[in-house]
This record gives C-alpha cells, structure tokens and sequence, in this order.
C-alpha cells in the first residue's frame, strides 16, 4: 500500500472521527434515556401499575349458602327456608329486543303478579340501560313456572330462599324474622344470625384475558350454617300461648306474657306474649306487636317478691321457719309515711304472711335484717341485671344502686315496689327458689348434656331456706288461690297485683301476676304469668293470671311426662282445708 | 481460542480466517438464547414455537456466515444493479403485492413469499455509501443531495405500502451514511428545519388514519383505553409490575395470562421486563449497548471511506432498531411495528438483520494487513 493512499486513510479518520464521537455520547445518551424510562416505569411507577394489573387479572368469587333452620328441643321446625324464585328484568336486553311489543306477554306477567302492567313496564322503560332491575322478589314455584313459559327476553328468574315460620305467631317473638335479604332482624334469628348463615365462602383467583380462571390465590372456605336448636318445646309454647290469648280476650288486657322454665337447667321452655304476629305475613302489623314484652317491659312485681323477703330474713337467722310476727295492729308508721294490712292480722307465721300476702308481717320480715344484706339479696336475685339469655332488646329492670334507702322504701321493696322487673327476672328468680338456690343464667337454647359444667351458677341461697320458702308457696296455692292449682301435682306459687306506675305517681291500672313451681316434691317447672291492665273487673293477680299459670303448668307438667306427686298431698288435703277454718278462726279473731 | 501454528506468517487467528467477530458473534448469540427464553414464555410455554425460532436463528446465522466470507468491497461493483431491482420489485410489490394485515408488503413468487423491503434495508446503505464514496470527504452539498434523493425513493415507496416502520429504518440508514459521510453542521440543522416543516405536510397528505391515530394515541393513551390505547396500556402495565427484580420466569400475569397482545413479536419486551424487572431490563440493554459499541468499533477502525460508512449506517440502524421498539414498548414512542431486534419472534428481519452482522464481520475481518 502506498504512502499515498495511506495519508488519505488518516485525513480522511480525522474528519469523520468527531462525528464518532457524537454518535457514540448519543448512543450512550439515548441508552440512558431508555433505562431511566424502564426505571420511572418499574421502580418508581409500579404500584399503580401493578395494581392495575391486578386489577385486570384478580377476582373474587363469593357464593352463599342457604340460611340454617330453628327448631325447637324436640327437632320441631320453627323456621325453615324455603326455595322460591326471584323475578328480575334486564332493561337493556329488553330494549335490545323490542321485548315490550309483547303485550300480551306482559299483561300476563302483570296478572300473575297481581300489578299493573304499565307500572310494571315503566320501571323497565325509565332504565334502559340498566342490566338488573327488581321485578318481584320470591315467587312461588308455580308462579316462577308461569312466568317462564311466557319466554319474555330479558325477564330471568333467579333462585332465593324464603324463611318461613310453620308456629306462625305462636312463636313468633322468639324466632323473630328476617328481612327480604335474608338478613336476622329480631329474636333468635338475629341474635343466632351468624350461625344460621355461616360464612360465605370466598375465592380469590387470578382470570386471564378471556376470562378463564389460572389459578387461586386464596380459598376461604365457607362455614356451614347451622341449625339452631332451642331450648323452647313447642307444645308448652303451643299451651301457653293459647291460654294467654285467651286470658288477654277474656280479661280485656292490653298485653300478658308466659314464661316457663327448667329450674334446674335455667332452659326456657316456651316465652310467649301477647298480642302476637304471624311473622309469615308481617305487612300492616302494628309495631307494638313485634315487641317481645316477657323480656322488654318491665313491671313491679308486687307481692311475687315477697318470698324473697321471706328467704332474705330466713338466711339473715333474723327468724326461722317457725317463727311467728306480731302484725298487730295492721299498721305502722314508717318515716311519717303508713304500712298497713287490710285488716289486723295479728300473730302470723312467715307461711301466714306469704298465705295472706301481709304488708306489715313482710315489712317486719325486711327492717329484721341489715339493709345491706336486704338489698345484696335482691340484686342477688337477678334484679337489676340480665337473665344471659342474650336476646336483642333484653331490659333489665330497674332495681337502684343507691346508697340511701329510708325505711319505707325498704318496706315497699320487700313487697315488690319500687322495683321493677321483667317477666323473665321473676322466672328467674323462682328458677333460683325451685333449684334449691343456686341461680342459673337463663338461655333460650337446649343446653347439651356435656354443656352443664355450672361455670356461671352461684348458690345465693341455702338449700334449707329454699326448701321452706318453696314450702310456704305450697301453702300459699292450696289456702289461698285456688284457682292456680293443678290436679294430681303440688303446686306452690305466689300471686302479685300492682298498680301500674307512670311518670309521677300511680295510676288506675294494674297489672295481675302469678309465679309458680311444681312439682314440689321435686320442683322442676316453672311458669311467670304477667296479664297486663287487665280492663275487666277482675284485676287480682290470683284471679287474671292464676287461672294461666295453673293450665300451662298442667300442660306443661303433662307434655313433660313428669309423674304426679299429689298422691300423698291428697291424704293430706283434708289437713290443708282444715287448716283453712283455723286460718278464718284466726282471721275473726284479729277481726275481733 | 487462537489457532496457533499453522500460519504464523499471515498472524491470523483462526476467528480471522473463517471471519467472525468474536464480540459480536458473543453479543448476538446471548440476546438469541435471551430471546428464546422470553419466546418460550411468551408464547404460551408452547416448545414448539421454540424450535421454529431456533430452526430461524440457525438458518439466520449460517446467512451471516455466508455473507461474512465475501469480501466488503465487492459489494461495491453491485450496488446499482441490485438497488435499481429493489426499487423494481418495490414497485411490483405495490402493483402485485400480496396483501397480508391490511398492507401490501409481500410478492409471492409462487414458492415463498417475499418482502422487498428487507432487501432494502440493506441495499439502501450499501447504495448510498457507495455512492458517497464515489467522492471525496467530508462529501459536499450536491453529493448528499442526490444521495438524499437515493434514500428518498425507497423510503415512499415503503411508506406507500404502507409500512411505517421499515420506512424509517431504511431511511435512518441511508441518513446515518451521509450524516458519517460529512454533512456540515449547518445542514444537519437545515434538514430538521426542512424535516419538521415537512411533518404538517406528512401529517395531512401521506399519513393513513390508522397511523394518525397512532400518533394520537401514543400523545394520550387513555382516551381509547380498549382500542388503539389499550396496546400501550397493557404494555406500560406489563413492564411496570414487573418492579426491580421481576415476578420471574413464565410468572408474568399480563403476559402469561394473554393480556398484552402481539406479546411474542413487538412487545416482547414488555414480557421480559415483567418476568425479569429493571435488573433484567438494565443487563439486556447492556448487552445491545455493547454490540453497537463493537459495530462502531469496527466502522471507526474499517480501512476504506466506504466500509467504514457502511459499517457505521449497519450499527446505527441496529441501535435504531432497537430504540424505537422499547421506545414504543415502554410509551415513549408512537406504535410502530419495529420488532426488537435479535429477540422478537420472527423470520425475514431476523436474515436481513444478521446478513447486516455478516457484512460488518466482513468488514472487520477482510483487512490487508500492514506490517
């Protein structure tokens, strides 16, 4: 190679040489720009992106089970679901088809639904571009099997279930309901609503472009719903309901309730009120219907208390069961304000005080021991507090925490005023009477046999005392309210009759109460009847509601298959009636 | 890896003598086993795709061989016979074109189907350098205007078909060899004035409504996020979620689960940088950087004014290449379909490309040594 050629190499690499260098920074430059660009995107863009992404490819998929049923501790049903079907329209494929040039079509669905077809296609009309609309929800099988066979585009059925109450209102405050959703609004149904639905099972999956599903990321399995098992036994429920119907028809009450228990589980048996609904139709019910008043409202009640008193002062050892009070002269004068009985009663035993429901001899009773101690028992009682059934819209009472009580409080505590108490807090109380003292929660669900370890039960009062108080009530149902006796068993129980309170004082209304527990050679039954504002002439408790307690208590007795005990009681009624002339011997004596 | 010996007197290795460039070969070689992997993913995890782009590199290859072995400056004696039947068949191509995805790109020759337009993108080069080398440099004022003249003719007549991308490439390569051929300053400043005036008149007259609305989109993908945006979109979204490291190999959702379209051919990218992340991103981009830098490499150190501007026009248009399929991959740029190079699934571009290597191997193996 030439000199020549090789010189014009070199010249020629000088001048080109620097626009290799250009070229080379630009190179390098427009690399870097690529790079910091893949950086903005992947590092300091990405979360959005990366949502973005999720959200294009993850779906949730849920799907629902059909809601438990409620059956009472026998398995019988007292609400179930039923299949039925929704009726639902979509606007848009409607309109797409002309669907509405069907006319006949859609009379037809406006009949069979019972609407006016130009409402009904109005809502479709007025959406047209809408892909779900309401047409009627749950639909009988037949009426969804009508509607299908008219093949109008763009109306769909969807499966639902219907809850349905077969006890209609006989239970009805109990079970409660639920909305058009399914949904636990009242009563068990709401309380138990998680259990009944379970949990929806839920699927997180990842889907491609067209939809398919790749894979799942997250699998909740769903819980299934259970059924729930009441403590209630529907027959009881059955009698008392129809007894207390009866008893609000006949007596011209505003409202009564039943209540019946297990005194040794703190089961209750049936919880009725009336008036009641059918919950299968719950449209144009008045709203004070739904009230569940053995556990919403609160009454005094009255001398159903005075046994506490009794038990308070037989505990205290202030007096034993054999003691006798001097009532004499029938009044006293606490604080300016007057105790009295009807008539001087004179020297009464604490089985007298109870038989005759005497104010003085239970005030005497009540100053005989510390005031403390008095109202420890009565909030030991279960007044004041929840009974732990758990259900929604449970009050407690009024029972005050307060630090001064005067005497004369203290004397109409010990016959029930000044505190108030809902149906189920007398129950319970009686429950604690009947159960030899030891206080049980109650619960509206059949308790297992493995679930009785008394973890919650406390012994408030001795056995002996219970025993003798039981006793007492006894005597109470046999000299003096007959008309809560049941044939054939030994019932004891105590009526109470208050004047109902208002804001400021008391007015003309009362509301008639009996407790009671039977059998008593082994008390396991107990039944509170409360007939409120009775509107007839016959207001007293032993004559409003002793009649209830004594037929629910023989139907209850009777479902429950437990043996008579009145065999020897009835070698010893001639006893009791004559004791009866003595009590009136007595009487006319203090009389006299 | 010498070959030690035998021919001590000429001192070239056996690389030399069968004219391969090391660097280079190694450079492409580990974007084709990249490529593969991202293939595969890509592709449905589908191995037979896998072997037909394997069966394409190799005959890709063994074209680069071949075209390495003939030496550069015969290429010259060519130029002009084998140019003026490019701008023929390009012509025919209009006239009897088959047409496949809405353009007319291909001639059937009864056997094979055949693009003219690749044959261009490395006639054109050859075409201009030599013309430019015809005469002295830095080359002056009259030479480059005929030489844009040169460049201009297969450029519309691509345009026409229509065929955005390739286009542009070919006429990025004939501009590379006049710019490396010495265009003064002034005129490079002269030409993008006259360039960007020109855009209106292009944007008016020339461009398709489809392209047009690519433009449009790429200014704001969003508007039409489910047609003409939603490429963008899902690509952007692709390269995004893949964050720093990547959700790994065949784990990318947007692309395994068939969201990004084209997702084995342009926007391969995008797959890639889902499944490998920035690191993935930032090592790919090293690896073409250094394969452009070993093309100028050898332009810089080429022997003769027309080797060296072709060897320069090759390398850019490489890095050309490149540029505008992440540039459109990652939003910077407008869609056009430019494959990336080396990677992307695909046929034709894959020989045309790598007969471009054969030629730059040829270039720096087929030297005269001075002692």
């Amino acid at each position: 190679m030439s000199k020549l050629v090789k010189k014009q190499i070199d010249k020629q690499q000088i001048s080109v040489a620097w626009r290799f260098y250009v070229v080379v920074g630009l190179i390098v430059l427009v690399y870097a720009g690529l790079l910091a660009r893949s950086a903005y995107i992947q590092i300091i863009e990405p979360d959005m992106l990366k949502k973005q992404g999720d959200m294009r490819s993850l779906r949730t998929a849920a799907h629902t089970v059909q809601r438990g049923s409620i059956v009472d501790r026998n398995g019988r049903e007292l609400a179930i679901s039923v299949p039925v079907e929704t009726v639902w329209a979509d606007p848009k494929i409607i309109m797409e088809n002309n669907a509405l040039a069907m006319k006949e079509h859609w009379q037809a669905l406006a009949d069979v639904l019972g609407r006016n077809v130009n409402k009904l296609t109005s809502r479709i009309v007025k959406n047209p571009s809408k892909r779900f609309v309401y047409v009627e929800r749950k639909v009988s099988p037949a009426m969804a099997k009508y509607i299908k066979e008219l093949k109008i585009p763009g109306i769909h059925l969807r499966k639902e279930s219907k809850r349905f109450y077969p006890s209609g209102e006989i239970s009805a405050h109990v079970v409660g309901f639920t909305n058009v959703d399914d949904k636990g609004i009242e009563g068990v149904e709401r309380v138990y609503d998680q259990l009944l639905t379970g949990t929806d099972g839920e699927k997180q999956y990842r889907k491609d472009a067209k939809g398919r599903k790749i894979e799942i990321l997250s699998e909740q399995a769903s819980t299934q719903p259970k059924d729930i098992v009441l403590s209630i036994d529907q027959r009881i429920q059955a009698i008392a309901y129809k007894e207390l119907k009866g008893a609000v028809k006949a007596f011209k009450a505003t409202s009564g309730s039943v209540v019946v228990t297990n005194a040794h589980t703190g089961e209750i048996l049936a919880l009725v009120n009336s008036p009641s609904y059918n919950p299968n139709n719950r449209r144009n019910t008045a709203i004070h219907r739904f009230r569940n008043r053995a556990i919403t409202d609160f009454y005094e009640p009255g001398s159903t208390l005075k046994p506490l008193t009794a038990i308070t002062a037989l505990e205290f050892g202030s007096v034993k069961a054999d003691s006798i009070i001097d009532t004499s002269p029938g009044w006293m004068r606490l604080g300016g304000r007057r105790v009295s009985d009807p008539i001087n009663r004179g020297k009464l035993s604490i089985t007298d005080i109870l038989v005759n429901s005497s104010n003085m001899g239970t005030t005497k009773l009540a100053l005989s021991v510390p005031k403390e101690f008095l109202l420890n028992k009565f909030f030991d009682a279960g007044f004041g507090e929840e009974t732990g059934v758990g259900l929604v819209g449970e009050s407690s009472g009024i029972m005050h925490d307060r630090q001064r009580w005067s005497k004369f409080e203290l004397a109409t505590l010990s016959w029930g005023h000044g505190v108030a108490a809902t149906p189920l807090q007398l129950a319970r109380f009686y429950s604690t009477l009947a159960n030899g003292g030891i206080k049980k929660p109650l619960t509206i669900i059949k308790k297992d046999t493995l679930d009785t370890i008394p973890l919650r039960d406390v012994r408030i009062f001795s056995e002996q005392s219970s025993e003798q108080v039981v006793g007492m009530l006894e005597n109470v149902v046999n000299e003096h309210t007959p008309n809560a006796k049941v044939e054939g068993y030994r019932v004891g129980g105590k009526t109470g009759t208050a004047i109902k309170a208002f804001a400021g004082g008391y007015g003309n209304e009362y509301v008639g109460l009996f407790a009671g527990i039977a059998p008593i050679s082994n008390p396991e039954i107990v039944v509170v009847v409360v007939i409120n504002e009775p509107g007839g002439d016959l207001y007293h408790g032993g004559e409003v509601a002793a009649p209830v307690f004594s037929r629910v208590m023989k139907g209850a007795l009777r479902v429950l298959n437990i043996a008579p005990d009145a065999k020897r009681v009835a070698d010893v009624r001639p006893v009791v009636s004559e004791e009866q002339p003595t009590m009136k011997v007595k009487q006319e004596q203090a009389d006299a | 890896m010498r070959n030690i010996g035998h021919d001590q007197q000429k001192q070239r290795s056996f690389w030399q003598r069968i004219h391969i460039d090391v660097p280079l070969l190694l450079g492409i070689l580990a974007l084709m086993i990249l490529g593969l992997f991202v293939v595969y993913s890509a592709g449905g995890q589908e191995s037979a795709i896998v072997y037909r782009q394997i069966t394409r590199l190799g005959i890709a290859l063994l074209v680069m061989f071949a075209v390495a072995q003939i030496p550069p400056l015969s290429y010259q004696k060519w130029a002009v016979p084998v140019f003026v039947l490019g701008l023929l068949l390009l012509i025919a191509v209009l006239l009897f074109g088959h047409i496949g995805k809405g353009a007319q790109r291909w001639l059937d020759l009864g056997f094979m189907k055949f693009q003219p337009s690749e044959i261009m993108k490395l006639i054109v080069p050859i075409m201009i350098a030599w013309y430019v080398s015809q005469y002295d440099l830095p080359a002056k004022i009259s030479t480059i205007t005929i030489a844009f003249i040169l460049v201009l003719l297969p450029t519309l007549l691509i345009a026409k078909q229509p065929d955005l991308g390739t286009s542009l490439l070919i006429a990025s390569s004939g501009v590379f060899v006049i710019f490396l051929a010495g265009a003064s300053w002034k005129l490079i400043v002269t030409c993008i004035g006259l360039a960007s005036a020109f855009a209106p008149v292009l944007w008016m007259f020339l461009m398709k409504p489809y392209q047009k609305q690519r433009v449009l989109t790429f200014l704001d993908p969003e508007q039409d996020p489910l047609g003409s945006g939603y490429h963008i979109i899902q690509s952007k979204i692709a390269i995004g979620s893949g964050g720093l490291h990547g959700k790994g190999w065949l784990q990318g959702t947007q692309s395994q689960l068939e969201f990004l379209p084209e997702r084995h051919t342009d926007f391969i990218f995008a797959v890639f940088s889902e499944e490998f992340g920035f690191v993935g991103v930032a090592v790919l981009l090293s690896v073409y950087l250094i394969i452009v830098m070993r093309g100028l490499w050898i332009a810089v150190h080429a022997e003769h004014a027309f080797t060296k501007l072709l060897a320069g026009s090759i390398t850019l248009t490489f890095f050309v290449y490149v540029f505008v399929n992440i540039g459109m991959v990652s939003g910077l740029l407008p869609v056009v379909g430019v494959p990336l190079p080396l990677v992307s699934y695909g046929g034709t571009s894959m020989v045309t490309l790598l007969a471009g290597f054969g030629m730059l191997m040829a270039i720096s193996t087929h030297k005269r040594f001075i002692a």
